[in-house]
């Protein structure tokens, strides 16, 4: 049988400071057993517990395309007190860490094939919609219309600038980046996202909107999508919480009887109206 | 009248005047020699509280962190518990009317149930008598023969402050060696066996902590993740960490309620760490906790004259 | 299931015999109760009267597990995996925890991903069950599905006559226990008409606790002010959690010993503030009242969702143990009643 609890090693091969404030920085992890890598797949939405050896492990998720073969990227947000993703920000390109996973449902990739798909992200949440954008990308035909809307509080609080400046000269994807406060030089939107999609308004016939971002953006988004029809079914989210296992097991992680590391960490807005309100 | 009696009336009144907007006290226990804490926010409430010989549970526990006006029904050592959450700034006087309730001592009922070896099925107090029964047998044992062991030599069992007293003060005691002064004398070694089997048989489930009414801390050291002063391993080690560390934080401070033991649901003999620990921080600072809301506890105040003997030799 | 009748004289030589393949387990008296050890043979038989003080989950999910060890170099981490050792039997163990294990499977050893070391301990150790003769009055199991003579996630079940016991034999891997050693005889008619009477008579003595219709009560109830006032004297201790024979949650943490670094499993409870502590320090579960709420709510409906079970076995351990006497039968006449 194999244990679950069990890391594989894995390298960090770059690290890319993505803001300015260097809050936040993208690990790139290669394996360091081949046979680890050709076994690794995962769907977007997905998330993997990273073992700081020594320290402990946290959960990310995965930022990465499904499609890329030899490397797993997560995007780390230093929360001041907390032990692994201080011990990340101090590592360096080189040093080994462990990866457990792929754990979790990811998003019903199979359910958007056929539609039209509106990710509306906000902050750091990004990271598994950037995985959910080259996947969809990468299978391009499979999918209708792709709209991606992508706010920060400040530019220089977005993540993937690099991809986001190559993904604006695409055409087979519509690109609209908000940011709350604007300085000079920024020639996106401006504005937090719940207003930005008020005004783009993206059809809701046929399509899926999925939905990660700060609580606040949430609370805020979820009504501007009901206005323009997509039903709960459509509206796809990604939770946070607590976790240790990632197998459903520990107990720690659950809302109501779903645990968001298995039955989750993606759910829809109709599955989560029959939870309890306690996340 | 009853001290169950008065305390009800006085609750009662409290609550009737809208004086208080609940009144914590002890109701009847669901098991036999256990009584329970009663949150009572009306007089039909308040005609449930009961006090008898197995209120063992220091009600102070709930004062921490409060917004309401209480009245709360406090015993010696419960009442002395109140006075240092006062002076730590846990709970406002204003915000208390104290029930005070000498006490006679609380009946230890592991003591009981290890003299009959049997399921005990009923208890009921006759006077100074306790009676127990189960299937088809019955025996009275002298409530004096089965205090727990502080209660034997409390010497402080009339409360220190209260706002109205539900019974009439009683002697205090004072005669016979305390289990620490017999510890004390054993061997070095013998003493360390038994922390350390001690030890071995805890289960961090942070009963005794948690019933603690000065342990009101939002963040436990043990909690505390930067920097981990101790892993989550049960050995006896670790726990020997835990409870000396909590021994060391209510130093000057513990009221020897007894309520850590009591909660333990392995019975370690935590009355023994932290009546030790009294003992010293009487000898060596002349203090005892919860007597004067004006006075510091020993270990939060510096006076001149403090004994140096770990510096100085003197 | 006829079963074989051992003599109290040939106890001794029985148990003596099983350690030569198993190590063995069994209730040991302590000065607060008994708990379940390893033990020589027939030191601790005849097993104690009542219930131990903890549950034998703790024999299949300790409360310190290693869960492996590594190494860490310039060019990798050698990881090595703690691993379960050895036959055991599981002796004088109450049918309420044994029917506790079947749950604990569905989370640890159920169709999905399962827990190795759990698993691997469920696998070698034979559990032989001991009817309650004499329930005690905090007992509840049949309120429940259990039953004083249960024999779910029994293997053998042991059954006290008087001068001899019955031994019933569940499974293959309990038959294999006792098939054709010479302590024992099969049982005859009159042997499973006592065992019968002991039963009815156990049976009878049980108390009943209104379980029926609480889930459906739950389904409902989260928002319900009933939660304002029953958590109220909790002092959110790991108590009854700890105790509990199908509580199982679990924390994961790193340790470093002589460079040698650890991951280690313990025992965690979802009564504590930290629990469901978030980094950010947002915590959905902030107060005392959701955390006590989340308690009766996964043994007494979430379980139920997931695995058609209540995850109570009627042990009674959280009711005499809870330090300030929370009983659990009153909060379930509580919700009853709404």
């Amino acid at each position: 049988m194999k244990n679950p609890y069990l890391p594989l090693p894995m390298r960090i091969e770059k690290i890319t400071v993505e803001t300015e404030d260097k809050s936040l920085r993208t690990f790139s992890l290669s394996f360091l057993n081949k046979a680890d890598a050709e076994e690794f797949g995962f769907l977007p939405g997905q998330f993997a517990e990273v073992h700081v050896f020594g320290q402990g492990e946290a959960p990310f998720g995965i930022a990465s395309s499904p499609l890329l073969k030899d490397r797993v990227e997560f995007t780390v947000n230093r929360i001041p007190g907390g032990i692994v993703t201080t011990a990340l920000h101090n590592a360096r390109e080189g040093d080994i860490v462990g990866l457990r996973g792929p754990l979790g449902n990811g998003y019903p990739v199979q359910e958007f094939e056929g539609k039209d798909v509106v990710i509306i992200g906000g902050g750091f949440a990004f990271t598994t919609l950037r995985s959910l954008t080259w996947y969809i990308l990468a299978n391009r035909d499979r999918f209708g219309k792709l709209t991606v809307l992508y706010g920060a509080r400040e530019p220089g609080l977005l993540l993937y600038k690099d991809e986001l400046a190559a993904w604006q000269k695409r055409d087979d994807l519509e690109l609209i980046l908000t940011v709350d406060r604007g300085r000079e030089g920024w020639q996106g939107k401006v504005g937090v996202v719940p207003a930005i999609l008020k005004e783009v308004a993206p059809s809701s016939a046929n399509a899926y909107a999925v939905v990660c971002g700060p609580p606040v953006m949430i609370r805020f988004t979820l009504p501007v999508l009901q206005e323009l029809g997509f039903p709960p079914e459509r509206v796809i989210m990604s939770l946070e919480m607590r976790m240790k296992c990632g197998l459903g097991m520990c107990g720690r992680c659950n809302i109501g009887h779903k645990y968001v590391c298995k039955d989750g960490p993606v759910f829809t807005l109709a599955e989560l109206n029959e939870l309890p309100a306690e996340y | 009248m009853g001290t169950t009696e008065k305390i009800r009336e006085i609750a009662a009144g409290l609550l009737r005047d809208g004086k208080v907007d609940v009144v914590i006290g002890y109701g009847p226990g669901t098991l036999p020699l256990r009584s329970t804490p009663l949150f009572a926010r009306t007089v039909e409430e308040a005609e449930r509280l009961i006090w008898d010989a197995t209120c063992g549970n220091n009600l102070a526990v709930y004062l921490p962190g409060r917004k309401d006006r209480v009245g709360i029904v406090v015993k010696g050592c419960d009442s002395r518990a109140v006075v240092q959450l006062i002076h730590e700034n846990q709970i406002a006087r204003e915000q208390v009317f104290l029930i005070g309730v000498p006490c006679a001592g609380i009946v230890d009922r592991r003591q009981v149930e290890a003299a009959v070896e049997r399921e005990i099925k009923l208890a009921r107090e006759e006077g100074p008598e306790l009676v127990v029964e189960g299937d088809g047998w019955s025996r009275r044992f002298h409530k004096e023969e089965v205090l727990y062991g502080a209660c034997r030599t409390c010497r402080h069992n009339n409360p220190v402050l209260y706002d109205a007293l539900a019974a009439e003060p009683l002697p205090s005691r004072n005669g016979g060696p305390t289990l620490v002064e017999v510890w004390e004398k054993k061997p070095a070694e013998e003493r360390r066996n038994f922390i350390l089997s001690e030890m071995a048989r805890c289960i961090r489930c942070y009963a005794c902590r948690n019933a603690c009414p000065l342990c009101y801390c939002t963040e436990c050291f043990v909690d505390c993740s930067t920097p981990r002063w101790l892993g989550r391993a049960t050995d006896a080690g670790e726990n020997l960490f835990f409870q000396i560390g909590r021994v060391f934080h209510v130093a000057g401070r513990c009221v020897a309620c007894g309520a850590c033991g009591r909660a333990c649901p392995m019975d370690l003999k935590l009355g023994l760490l932290l009546g030790k620990m009294n003992k010293d921080v009487l000898e060596l600072f002349g203090h005892e906790a919860g007597l004067n809301p004006e006075v510091p506890p020993a270990l939060n105040a510096f006076r001149p004259d403090d004994p140096e003997t770990f510096l100085l030799g003197k | 299931m006829r079963g074989v009748i051992i003599r109290k004289e040939r106890v001794n030589d029985f148990l003596n015999a099983l350690r030569a393949g198993y190590l063995l387990y069994a209730p040991v008296r302590t000065q607060a109760g008994p708990v379940f050890a390893p033990v020589n043979g027939a030191t601790e038989w005849p097993w104690p009267a009542g219930n131990t003080l903890k549950s034998a989950k703790e024999v299949f999910l300790p409360q310190t597990e290693t869960l492996f060890t590594y190494r860490t170099a310039p060019d990798g981490v050698q990881i090595e995996e703690a691993r379960v050792e050895g036959q055991r039997v599981l002796l004088g163990v109450r049918p309420c925890d044994a029917r506790s294990l079947t749950m604990l499977d569905k989370v640890f050893a159920g169709e999905g991903v399962r827990d190795p070391y759990y698993t691997a301990r469920r696998e070698k150790t034979v559990v032989l069950g001991l009817a309650c003769n004499e329930p005690c009055a905090t007992c509840f199991c049949t309120s429940l599905g259990g039953s004083p003579f249960g024999t779910d996630g029994c293997d053998l079940l042991w059954v006290d006559l008087g001068d001899r016991c019955l031994v019933r034999v569940v499974t293959e891997k309990g038959k294999a226990l006792v098939e054709g050693r010479p302590e024992f005889e099969p049982a005859g008619d009159a042997d499973l008409a006592a065992a019968q009477r002991l039963e009815e008579g156990a049976l009878g003595r049980m108390g009943t606790v209104a379980v029926q219709g609480v889930k459906e009560k739950l389904d409902r109830l989260f928002a319900d002010p009933l939660w304002d006032r029953v958590y109220e004297k909790c002092l959110g201790c790991g108590t009854c959690t700890y105790l509990c024979p199908t509580c199982h949650c679990f924390d994961l943490t790193d340790e470093v010993v002589d460079g040698v670094g650890i991951r280690l499993r313990t025992w965690d409870a979802c009564m504590y503030p930290l629990f469901t502590l978030h980094a950010s320090g947002h915590n959905p579960r902030p107060t005392p009242k959701e955390r006590f709420r989340q308690r009766i709510m996964h043994k007494f409906k979430y379980f139920v969702d997931n695995f058609r079970e209540t995850a109570c076995v009627g042990c009674g351990r959280c009711i005499r143990y809870c330090p300030v006497n929370i009983d659990i039968r009153s909060v379930l006449a509580e919700i009853s009643a709404r």
